[in-house]
């Protein structure tokens, strides 16, 4: 019996678990949004919880810790109903950061981490985050491989010619040709990671994107079916340095079984393209501004309020 | 003695209790293992042995099967050779090598012998965006007008990367002309069908609201506007036309949310579609091909939960009572973008 710690050290560490510790932001400087910094409490087995979905470009163009988040998605999850609803944060949302300051929101993690990326939400969207996923490119790529390729309706042809060739050559702001041709396919991770990173030729540009994306996760969620909890450690090794969560590897298993009961009919995915947000410029940056009166509602209408 | 007794005994029981976790362990795992092994085809029998000459891809390696037999066909492996499409009047086919910036055309004969390249399309180097796409050909029924998906030439100031539907000769300029005007930022026109009346069937992308679209689309004139076929929530593509130039087997995804499709077939009479008839409902169904004798057709979809595409075999698909769909091939891992080259026995 003296093996049982040690198992237990191991799959918590090949877990790569991060307790999340959400420190109190510096004063604002005149944003709007409240300080009170909110409760990291996790919701009880069996309730309904929130979770965040942070995807960086963490390629050699950024310092491993200062990292954008490309992609934000806020799930709600009813283990119960097995219901679902998935709400794409434009990447470009010009709002007050739980930092200080106004900025695009992709800007919260790089300034201050996954905590800092979770509080700019709950307080920016008036919602409580229970637990938050962070994954890197290479994360994500290793992930799809490891579950065996995903099976994707791919919507369109997404073609770009101006794709970062950021993973696989020397020079990170390099750029390199994709063609990610239409209609059902089964995807590795490196052209599934095309399929939801590209937005140069899409004319919703990051709405197309967001689109992609949710429509990945679900077909990620079709492969939970695949797994058992003996699978995470492995799966958890091999994203190695591109993949952090406030969960631990009980938590993750016991989504599994959720994820892989979640039907789509049960699931809502929700884009805030225009009205919800409008095109602007500030300064230099080409922003989208949040229409909150709009929002809101929307959001709290899946999303509890704080 | 005593000493190296207990070490023994210990060792035993640590590897034993090393033992019982491993089994522990592996009855937690799904058993049905996510990472699967796809058999290459040369290497496998079919279920059922199908009339004619197939060609098909797996792993952008061309294959022919005939006779129940699948051939590699051994074409330089200096890209993903995919999309093989039949010359009519010939054995010969013509295929798609897609390299990381480009791809090309490839007049290929019916044992793999490469006959010519068709097109150039690797332009720059330096400047990646000059380089082309070319996909989906498809030789119209005189052996010698092909008709292919190409992105339009380009200027380096612009994000804008759309295919149109272009026409030429098969062994002078495939992209010689452009027929169809491509949505803008859509992804465009793609898998063009000639008709015998000079028409054009293809899948003609457009973005309505937030949502992108497929549509049949019917190109009557070069550059006019199309005809359009189906209904935008549709959402079908992939059309393709049976031998007698009847009917038309297409992939359908309206209302799936993009996690599935429907092989449908609806009569074709002019420039109508009529009502169409389900063949295969809620299946992850994609490149419908017409038997050379129209008794049939074949499609791509996977077997099981691992996701890997088999060939599977309508009879009867044009008729009022089609018969179910049977699985062609197991273990394999086909490309789902290429529909099957199929030619009669001569």
């Amino acid at each position: 019996m003296y093996f049982l710690p040690a198992i237990g050290v191991a799959l918590a560490d090949t877990g790569h678990t991060i307790q999340r510790t959400i420190a109190p932001p510096p004063p604002s400087g005149g944003v709007s949004a409240s300080t009170q910094t909110p409760q990291p409490t996790a919701a009880a087995p069996g309730q309904p919880f929130t979770v965040l979905l942070l995807g960086s470009d963490n390629d050699a163009k950024f310092s491993s810790d200062h990292v954008l988040t490309q992609s934000m998605i806020l799930a709600r999850v009813d283990p119960t109903t097995g219901h679902v609803v998935m709400l794409s944060i434009p990447r470009d949302l010009f709002v007050p950061l739980a930092g200080g300051g106004t900025d695009k929101i992709d800007k919260a993690y790089s300034n201050g981490g996954a905590s800092a990326a979770v509080t700019t939400v709950e307080r920016d969207f008036g919602v409580h985050v229970d637990h938050y996923a962070w994954i890197g490119l290479l994360g994500l790529v290793k992930l799809i491989d490891k579950v065996g390729g995903i099976d994707v309706v791919t919507s369109n042809p997404v073609l770009d010619d101006f794709y970062p060739a950021d993973i696989s050559g020397s020079n990170p702001y390099a750029y390199e040709r994709v063609a990610v041709l239409p209609g059902p396919q089964h995807l590795d991770g490196i052209h599934a990671l095309e399929y939801v990173r590209s937005r140069h030729g899409d004319l919703r540009s990051d709405f197309g994107r967001s689109q992609r994306q949710q429509q990945v996760l679900l077909a990620l969620r079709a492969k939970a079916k695949l797994l058992g909890i003996a699978d995470l450690p492995d799966i958890a090794d091999a994203m190695a340095n591109d993949f952090s969560t406030d969960m631990s590897i009980p938590q993750v298993a016991g989504l599994l079984p959720i994820a892989s009961n979640v039907t789509l009919s049960n699931v809502q995915q929700v884009i805030l393209a225009p009205p919800y947000s409008s095109s602007a410029q500030v300064g230099a940056q080409d922003v989208l501004l949040p229409n909150w009166n709009l929002i809101l509602p929307e959001v709290h209408k899946f999303f509890p309020l704080v | 003695m005593r000493r190296a007794l207990t070490t023994l005994l210990l060792l035993v029981l640590m590897a034993g209790f090393g033992f019982g976790v491993n089994r522990f362990l592996g009855t937690k795992r799904h058993a049905q293992s996510a990472q699967t092994v796809v058999a290459v085809p040369s290497q496998t029998k079919p279920a059922f042995v199908l009339p004619g000459t197939l060609y098909l891809t797996q792993h952008g390696t061309l294959y022919r099967l005939n006779g129940g037999v699948f051939t590699d066909l051994h074409l330089p492996a200096t890209g993903t050779w995919m999309q093989p499409s039949t010359v009519p009047g010939s054995q010969s086919i013509v295929a798609v090598l897609r390299n990381s910036a480009y791809s090309d055309l490839y007049l290929i004969g019916g044992w793999g012998q490469v006959i010519r390249k068709l097109t150039d399309n690797a332009i720059s180097t330096s400047t990646i965006q000059f380089n082309h796409w070319v996909y989906w050909p498809r030789v119209a029924a005189d052996g010698s007008t092909i008709y292919v998906s190409y992105d339009s030439p380009k200027t380096s100031d612009s994000y804008r990367v759309d295919f149109a539907v272009w026409t030429g000769m098969l062994t002078s300029k495939p992209t010689a002309r452009e027929l169809t005007v491509p949505y803008q930022y859509t992804g465009g026109d793609v898998q063009a069908t000639p008709l015998a009346n000079g028409q054009v069937l293809y899948a003609k992308y457009q973005i309505s609201g937030a949502n992108v679209f497929s549509r049949i689309a019917l190109q009557t004139r070069p550059l006019a506007l199309p005809v359009f076929l189906t209904a935008i929530d549709d959402d079908c593509s992939q059309p393709a036309v049976s031998p007698d130039q009847t009917q038309v087997a297409m992939i359908c995804e309206g209302g799936t949310g993009l996690q599935g499709t429907r092989l449908e077939v609806a009569s074709l009479t002019g420039t109508k579609l009529g009502t169409p008839r389900l063949l295969v409902d809620n299946c992850l169904c994609a490149a419908p091909a017409w038997a050379p004798d129209g008794s049939g057709l074949v499609y791509d979809a996977p077997a099981d939960s691992t996701g890997h595409f088999q060939l599977w075999w309508i009879a009867g698909a044009a008729g009022p009572a089609p018969k179910l769909p049977k699985e062609v091939t197991t273990s394999l891992d086909l490309d789902a973008l290429s529909p099957a080259a199929w030619l009669s026995n001569q």
